[in-house]
C-alpha cells in the first residue's frame, strides 16, 4: 500500500549528527520545510504557529484577486515554486471522508458516547488489560499511539485534559463513579494499571530518543501533546498499583478467586515491567530486572480466556481528539498471542543485551557482542537496541583506562611494541620548543593523534551496529567511507612513525603502515558485511550470485593477504625477542598469535566458501538453472557501476574494471549462450571448473574447522560463545550443502550423458528465502538441487 | 499476475486487444483524472490529494501515460516524474503505476513503464528509481525483467509495517560517479529532494 506517502521527514535530533546523516537518500535526513531538524511534524502538515506572532492586519485582495483570475482561462493550473511534492502530500480534500478528519456521515457523531465511569465486571477489566498490552506492542514495533494505545477511551481520560497532578488524572470527576463504590474499587484498578502502562511508554520514549534511531521507521514517539507523566517518578505508579493490589486481596471484595488472581497477576506484571523499564536502574541489577517480567507473561498467557473483550473502550474516533490533522485511521489489530510473543522477545533480547555489562573490557568483545546481537532472529526491535546501545555508551562502561580504538589497534598490530610502551608518554618535551623532541615522545604523541582521528569512524561503526538491519547495511557503506579517510590519515603517521622509529633503530621492530594496515583491515571487513548483508537481504538477483560471490572472495582475500604480512612480523619479532631473552615481550607476542590465527582462519575460510559460490553459481547460470532476464533498458556494464556504487570511491581496494570482472565471471561467454568449452569442462569432473568449486569447498571446510578449534576466546568472541559457535557451525553446514549442490549438478550432468544439453539438465535449482530458518547462514545463500519431477 | 509472457508480448497483440497508448496532456485533465484518480487510489488506504497527481501531472504531463480502450476508457496509467537529483544524477522517479484488474497478465504494464523509460532516456536522464513493496512479487518481476536493480531494502517503508526495495535503473555510464554541483547536496533549493516515500501507488498483480 501506499500510505506512506504521508510520512514526513522527521529527522530525531540525534540523526542530525549521527554518521546516517551522510546517507544520501535516506529520507529522514532531509529537511524539507524547517532549518532544524529537531521539529515534530505530525503526519500530515499541520499550521505552524508562529511562536510570537503579530499582530494580524486585514487586507481586501477580493479585487486583486478578480483580476488575476480573469486572466486565467477556465479549469487553467498554476503552480508556483514553492508548491513542493511536501506539501502536495500534507493538503487535504475538505468533505473527502478520508482526508477530512471532521467530515461526519450522515448520522455519524464527531466522538463516542462512551462512559468511562460506568461498572465493569472483573472479566473486563481482564478483558482492556490484555487489549492494552496487545495495542503496547502494535506501538512497539512501530506504529504509532493514535493507532494503538491512544485509542482506548480509558487512556484519554486518564491524559485529557491534560491533568496538573497525578490525583487529577482520573476516569470520572472525582474518581467518584455514580455506579457505587464497588464499581469504583475496580474501576481504581483499572486506573493504576493504565497509570503504570503510560509512565512505561515514556520511559520507552526517552530511552530510544536518547539513541540513534529513526523517527516513523523504527518507532513513532509522537504523543500528540499529550504529557506522559514525564515527571512523576515510578515510585508514585509503583504504590498506585500497591494500592490496587490491597483492593484486590481483600477478602471482603466478592470475585471469584480465578479472576482476582489474574487481575493481581496482571498488577503485578505491570509493577516488574516498570521497573525493568525504568531508566535509573542500577547498572548492577539490570540483569536480573528481566526474568520477574517474563515470568509474569506466563501467567497472563494463561488466564488471558478468563477475560472479555469491551469493544467500546477502544475507538478510532479518539484520534479526532489527538492533536493532527489526520484522519482517523484504523485502529492496528494485533492477536494477543503475537503480543505476548512480542513482549517476550522484547524483555529477552533486554536479558540478553545486559550481558554486554559483565564482557570483558576489549573492543573487540564487545564488537562481537554487537554484531551477534544484530545477528538475532528475529531481529531486536528498537527499544531493545536502544537498550543495548545505553549500556554499550554507559559512562561506568565507556570510560575505561585506554582507548577502544588503541586497544583494538595494539591487539592487532602492536603487540608489545615501543611505540606503545607507557614510558614514552611520560617524557617530557624539551624546555626549548625549537629543539625536536626525543623520537619516544613523538611516537607517543603521533599515536595521540591517532586516536583522536579514530575516535569518530569507530564509534560510527558501532552505531550502524545498533541500527535495523537495513539501516546496518547502508550505513556501513558510509562507514567504509569515513575509514577510507581515515585511512588515509593514519598513513601519514605512519610515515611520522616511521621516522621516529628509524631514529630510535627499531624500524625492523615496527609493522610497516601498522596504522593504516589496521584501518585497512577493518575497512575491509566492513566491506565483506555489506556484501552479505545484500545476500541476506536479497538485494542480488540470482544471475548476479556469481559476480558478487566473486567480489566478495576478491575482498576477503585482501584481508588475508594483510593478516599473513601481520602474522609473519609478529613470528619474525617473536623469534627476535626469544633471541635477545627479551621473554616478557616474547610471550606478549605470542599472546596475540591466537587473534591473528582465528582472523586468518575466518578470512581463509570465507575467502573460499565465497570463491566455491562464485564458481559454481557460474556453472549454475551457464545450465539455466537460475533465471536471467532479458532486461532491455540495461547493460551488464551499467548494473556493474551500479551495484559496485558504493566502493567506487573508495580505495583501496580498487573495483576490477568491468573487463575484468566480465572475463571471470563469464569465461564461455554470456549465460544464455556458453561456447562448446563450457559443454567439455561441465562433463569432465577433473575440469579446473569443478576443481574450483570443489576445492574450494574443501578448503573453507578445513578453515572453518580449524577456526572452530581455536575456539570463541581466540575470536575475541568469548562474550558471545554460543553464538559464535552456531555461526561457525552454520558456515561448516553451508560449505556441506554446497557440496551436495555441486553433487547434485554433476550428477545430472552424469545422466545427461556427453550428448546432453547442459541446458536440458533434469534439475532446478531452489533458492532458500531469507529469514525463514531456510538457509544455515542468512548471508550464505546456497541453492538446493532438486530433481524435476 | 503479470508474470507469464509479460514483455514478451508483440504490438501486435496489444492493439488487437484494442488498446491505444496516450501521452497525457493538461488539457486533458477534465477528462482523465477523475479515471486516473479512480484507478489508482483503488488500491490505496488513504487516498492522494488531487494536488498530489496535479503535481506530477502539471509538471512532468509528458511523462505520464495512459493505456485506453476503444471507448476511452482508462485501463493503465504512469505517473513518474524527472528532475535533477541532490545526488548530482538527473533521475527519473516512477511515482505511481496502475492496470485495472480485469486487465493485468497482458503486458500493459510492461508496456507503460517501456514507454516512461524511453520519454525519461530522450529527456537524457541518467537513472530511474522507484519503489515497491517486498511482498509484491509481480512488480518486482515486471521491472527485474527491465533492467532495474535492487539497491536498498528499506524497513517499514510503508505504514502497513511493510518492507520496500529501492529499484535503481542505470540509463548512462558514469551515473554512479556523479557529484552534486557546487559541493553540497543539501542546498538544493526547497524541492524535497525525492518524493521517498511515494509508492507506485498501483498494484500491477
Amino acid at each position: 500500500m501506499a500510505d506512506s506517502f504521508h510520512r514526513h521527514s522527521t529527522a530525531s535530533p540525534q540523526d542530525a549528527d549521527a554518521v546516517s546523516s551522510h546517507d544520501g537518500a535516506g529520507p529522514f535526513h532531509v529537511n524539507i520545510t524547517n532549518a532544524t531538524p529537531q521539529t515534530n511534524l505530525p503526519l500530515r502538515q499541520a499550521f505552524r504557529q508562529p511562536i510570537c506572532a503579530p499582530e494580524p492586519k486585514i487586507h481586501d485582495i477580493t479585487e486583486k484577486f478578480l483580476k488575476a483570475s480573469n486572466a486565467l482561462e477556465v479549469g487553467q493550473l498554476v503552480k508556483d515554486d514553492y508548491f513542493t511534492l511536501f506539501e502536495s502530500i500534507g493538503a487535504i480534500e475538505i468533505l473527502d471522508p478520508k482526508m477530512d478528519s471532521g467530515f461526519l456521515k450522515p448520522g455519524e457523531t464527531l466522538e463516542d458516547d462512551y462512559d468511562t465511569s460506568r461498572s465493569l465486571l472483573p472479566e473486563e477489566i481482564i478483558g482492556i488489560m490484555d487489549q492494552l498490552l496487545c495495542y503496547e506492542m502494535a506501538w512497539h514495533t512501530g506504529y504509532p499511539l493514535s493507532q494503538t494505545l491512544f485509542t482506548s477511551v480509558y487512556i484519554d481520560k486518564l491524559l485529557w485534559p491534560e491533568p496538573k497532578t497525578l490525583e487529577q488524572s482520573q476516569f470520572f470527576p472525582n474518581g467518584e463513579s455514580a455506579h457505587g463504590p464497588s464499581a469504583q474499587s475496580l474501576l481504581q484498578v483499572l486506573r493504576a494499571y493504565c497509570l503504570a502502562l503510560i509512565k512505561g511508554c515514556d520511559y520507552v520514549i526517552l530511552k530510544i530518543t536518547s539513541r540513534d534511531y529513526f523517527e516513523e521507521e523504527d518507532f513513532c514517539t509522537q504523543t500528540y501533546n499529550r504529557v506522559l507523566f514525564v515527571s512523576t517518578p515510578m515510585d508514585v505508579f509503583l504504590r498506585e498499583l500497591d494500592a490496587a493490589v490491597e483492593v484486590m486481596e481483600d477478602t471482603n471484595f466478592e470475585i471469584k478467586d480465578a479472576l482476582r488472581s489474574a487481575i493481581i497477576s496482571r498488577l503485578k506484571f505491570r509493577q516488574d515491567f516498570l521497573r525493568a523499564l525504568d531508566l535509573d536502574h542500577p547498572l548492577e541489577h539490570m540483569s536480573s530486572s528481566w526474568s520477574p517480567v517474563l515470568s509474569g507473561i506466563t501467567t497472563i498467557k494463561a488466564t488471558h480466556q478468563l477475560g472479555q473483550s469491551v469493544p467500546g473502550a477502544f475507538s478510532t474516533k479518539m484520534q479526532r481528539r489527538l492533536a493532527s490533522t489526520v484522519p482517523p485511521r484504523p485502529i492496528v489489530e494485533f492477536d494477543f498471542k503475537d503480543a505476548l510473543d512480542l513482549l517476550e522477545h522484547i524483555c529477552v533480547d533486554c536479558e540478553e543485551a545486559t550481558r554486554f555489562i559483565d564482557l570483558p573490557q576489549d573492543p573487540l568483545e564487545y564488537q562481537s557482542f554487537l554484531w551477534t546481537f544484530a545477528s538475532r532472529l528475529p531481529a531486536p526491535l528498537v527499544y531493545s537496541r536502544s537498550y543495548l546501545s545505553t549500556l554499550m555508551f554507559h559512562p561506568e562502561i565507556l570510560n575505561t583506562a585506554v582507548s577502544l580504538p588503541l586497544a583494538d589497534v595494539k591487539t592487532l598490530v602492536f603487540p608489545a611494541s615501543l611505540v606503545l610502551d607507557p614510558i614514552n608518554w611520560t617524557l617530557p618535551p624539551p624546555r626549548n620548543p625549537l629543539l625536536p623532541k626525543p623520537p619516544r615522545l613523538q611516537l607517543a604523541m603521533l599515536i595521540d593523534e591517532f586516536v583522536d582521528r579514530s575516535g569518530q569512524p569507530y564509534l560510527d561503526l558501532w552505531v550502524a551496529l545498533s541500527q535495523n538491519r537495513c539501516r546496518l547495511r547502508r550505513m556501513l557503506s558510509h562507514v567504509i567511507t569515513a575509514w577510507d579517510l581515515l585511512q588515509a590519515d593514519a598513513s601519514l603517521v605512519d610515515t611520522d612513525l616511521a621516522s621516529a622509529a628509524s631514529e630510535l633503530s627499531i624500524t625492523d621492530q615496527i609493522l610497516e603502515f601498522s596504522l593504516s594496515t589496521w584501518v585497512y583491515h577493518k575497512k575491509l571487513w566492513m566491506i565483506e558485511k555489506v556484501i552479505l548483508l545484500g545476500f541476506e537481504q536479497d538485494i542480488y538477483l540470482p544471475d548476479e550470485f556469481s559476480g558478487m560471490h566473486l567480489f566478495l572472495s576478491l575482498i576477503v582475500t585482501r584481508r588475508r593477504e594483510l593478516l599473513t604480512r601481520i602474522q609473519t612480523h609478529h613470528r619474525t619479532r617473536h623469534t627476535q625477542l626469544l633471541r635477545e631473552r627479551k621473554l616478557r615481550l616474547a610471550n606478549e607476542v605470542a599472546e596475540a598469535a591466537p587473534y591473528l590465527d582465528s582472523l586468518a582462519a575466518e578470512a581463509t575460510g570465507t575467502a573460499a566458501l565465497s570463491l566455491a559460490l562464485a564458481r559454481f553459481y557460474m556453472i549454475a547460470a551457464y545450465c539455466g538453472l537460475l533465471p536471467v532476464p532479458k532486461r532491455p533498458f540495461s547493460t551488464e556494464s551499467l548494473r556493474y557501476e551500479l551495484r559496485m556504487k558504493p566502493f567506487l570511491a573508495v580505495q583501496p581496494p580498487e573495483v576490477p574494471p568491468f573487463e575484468d570482472f566480465k572475463a571471470h565471471t563469464q569465461p564461455y561467454g554470456p549465460y544464455t549462450s556458453p561456447d562448446p568449452g563450457f559443454a567439455a569442462d561441465l562433463r569432465n569432473e577433473r575440469s579446473e571448473l569443478w576443481a574450483e568449486v570443489d576445492g574450494n569447498v574443501k578448503a573453507a571446510k578445513d578453515a572453518f574447522t580449524e577456526l572452530k578449534r581455536l575456539g570463541a576466546g581466540a575470536a575475541k568472541s568469548q562474550g558471545v560463545e554460543k553464538a559464535w559457535g552456531k555461526e561457525v557451525q552454520n558456515l561448516l553446514a553451508s560449505c556441506v550443502a554446497l557440496g551436495v549442490a555441486s553433487a547434485g549438478v554433476k550428477d545430472a550432468v552424469r545422466k545427461a550423458g556427453d550428448a546432453g544439453d547442459p541446458k536440458g539438465l533434469d534439475i532446478r535449482a531452489e533458492i532458500p528465502d531469507s529469514g525463514a530458518k531456510k538457509r544455515y547462514a542468512e548471508g550464505w545463500i546456497v541453492v538446493k538441487i532438486v530433481k524435476e519431477a | 499476475m503479470a508474470e507469464s509472457g509479460e514483455g514478451t508480448k508483440p504490438a501486435a497483440d496489444l492493439a488487437a486487444a484494442g488498446l491505444q497508448y496516450v501521452q497525457y496532456e493538461g488539457a486533458k485533465e477534465e477528462q482523465y483524472l477523475p479515471s486516473i484518480r479512480q484507478l489508482i487510489s483503488k488500491d490505496l488506504s488513504e487516498p492522494y490529494s488531487i494536488y498530489v497527481y496535479r503535481y506530477f501531472l502539471y509538471q512532468w504531463g509528458d511523462l505520464c501515460f495512459m493505456a485506453l480502450d476503444n471507448d476511452s476508457n482508462l485501463i493503465g496509467v504512469i505517473i513518474s516524474k524527472l528532475e535533477p537529483h541532490r545526488s548530482g544524477t538527473y533521475r527519473g522517479y516512477i511515482a505511481m503505476l496502475a492496470v485495472q484488474e480485469s486487465h493485468r497478465g497482458k503486458g500493459i504494464a510492461s508496456k507503460l513503464v517501456s514507454m516512461a523509460i524511453d520519454a525519461m532516456a530522450a529527456r537524457d536522464a541518467d537513472e530511474i528509481v522507484l519503489e515497491t513493496e517486498i511482498t509484491n512479487t509481480a512488480s518486482l518481476k515486471l521491472y527485474e525483467r527491465l533492467g532495474f536493480l535492487r539497491s536498498k531494502k528499506l524497513h517499514r517503508y510503508y505504514l502497513n509495517g511493510n518492507a520496500a526495495y529501492r529499484l535503481i535503473l542505470y540509463l548512462k555510464e558514469g551515473t554512479a560517479l556523479k557529484r552534486p554541483e557546487g559541493g553540497h547536496a543539501h542546498d538544493m533549493g526547497m524541492d524535497m529532494p525525492d518524493m521517498q516515500r511515494m509508492d507506485e501507488a498501483g498494484m500491477i498483480s
